[in-house]
């Protein structure tokens, strides 16, 4: 009896959004996963933390996204610490019409710092571009600081849905292109061995002249 | 190309032993002091609510309920989470309450929708097993009457 040609299970892939209060990080995910969107008096500051499943194919791979969106309020900083365990991916949002969101950048990342391993694939999304009119942070200075800071870098706008699937897509490539992540993560161990030889192994794909040639999008 | 339904973390994941034990170290140093904070409180029934240990579960709820009473500017969070606490505690109609409360003032709440659908589904579950136990007597009784009746007509 010949074996049936059993689909490969998908990979599990976790991702945590973290930044200021009211960045759009739900909407972004909402936008991503429902394809949908809430005008601002419609929607509510996150509660803790929320969490959505999803499924994509990257490079012909079946990955199980379990995206999780965190409130940005200072009241639930420390509560929220401990959902960082296991995330091979973080997205990192701020507002481009508030420059106070993107002050707080340096606090987030140093949280990060404490919390996960430098190996986990960072993205900085400057959000809400449709409000280009009352623009605080330029794309450039975006850009420079997410350079800086060793992470992937896009501008969004969960409004108008531009470049919103782009930012998860991004970061699971990217992800996907770490077979050390997949290593480290309890139960996910399996998995980097079905994927096969990965070109690169080694724990220098995260430098800086990588970050510039991944850097190229914003168009 | 829709997702699954947005759904509760906070519902079925809980905190390993040494995160709650951090929570619960602080509001016991708070306590000590007899100055506890409204964060560090907030904290420890968060953590204690998430438990799937029923005592972590009812204390939390407890001191959910005296931060809501104290606390306005927590209400919503506190709500959310004694719907949550009452959910994992099987007492769906105290949920229900709680987190009608709070989809009143936020109707369009994604997470207030999503335990509301978990909290449904647990209704019906129980129902079931309701069911499957009033259906069980049941059999069992009409065995018992059956019997004595056999019993009944043998003499």
């Amino acid at each position: 009896m010949a074996p049936a040609p059993k689909p490969p299970a998908p990979v599990n892939c976790k991702l945590l959004l973290i930044g200021n209060s009211s960045v759009g990080k739900s909407s972004l995910l909402l936008r991503f996963s429902d394809e949908q969107w809430l005008p601002e008096d419609e929607s509510s500051a996150t509660i803790g933390v929320d969490f959505r499943v999803h499924k994509l194919e990257v490079n012909g791979k079946k990955v199980k996204l379990s995206i999780w969106d965190t409130a940005g309020q200072e009241r639930f900083r420390t509560i929220t610490s401990s959902y960082y365990r296991g995330a091979q991916g973080i997205i990192l949002v701020y507002d481009v019409s508030n420059r106070e969101s993107f002050d707080a950048l340096p606090r987030w990342y140093s949280e990060l710092e404490t919390y996960v391993s430098d190996k986990v694939v960072k993205i900085l999304v400057g959000n809400k571009v449709d409000k280009e009119f009352s623009r605080q942070v330029s794309t450039a200075e975006g850009q420079a600081f997410a350079t800086r800071m060793n992470s992937l870098f896009v501008e969004a706008s969960a409004k108008t849905a531009v470049n919103v699937k782009e930012a998860f897509t991004d970061c699971v490539e990217r992800i996907m292109e770490q077979p050390e992540l997949w290593d480290s993560t309890s139960g996910t161990g399996a998995a980097s061995n079905s994927t096969g030889q990965m070109p690169g192994g080694g724990n220098v794909n995260l430098t800086a002249d990588n970050e510039q040639e991944g850097g190229g999008c914003s168009c | 190309m829709a997702s699954d339904l947005p759904y509760a973390a906070d519902a079925e994941v809980s905190l390993a032993y040494d995160e709650l034990e951090v929570l619960r170290i602080q509001y016991q140093k708070e306590l000590a002091q007899s100055y506890v904070t409204v964060q560090t409180k907030f904290n420890y029934a968060w953590g204690l609510v998430k438990s799937p240990i029923r005592d972590h579960q009812v204390e939390g709820v407890r001191l959910l309920q005296e931060l809501y009473r104290a606390e306005p500017t927590r209400r919503r969070e506190c709500l959310y989470y004694l719907a949550l606490g009452h959910y994992k505690m099987g007492n769906f109609e105290e949920a229900k309450k709680f987190n009608a409360l709070l989809l009143e003032k936020e109707p369009t709440n994604m997470q207030a929708m999503s335990l509301s659908q978990l909290i449904d589904k647990g209704v019906t579950r129980e129902g079931y097993i309701g069911m499957a136990l009033v259906g069980g007597a049941a059999a069992l009784g009409t065995l018992f009457v059956a019997g004595l009746i056999r019993r009944a007509n043998r003499k």
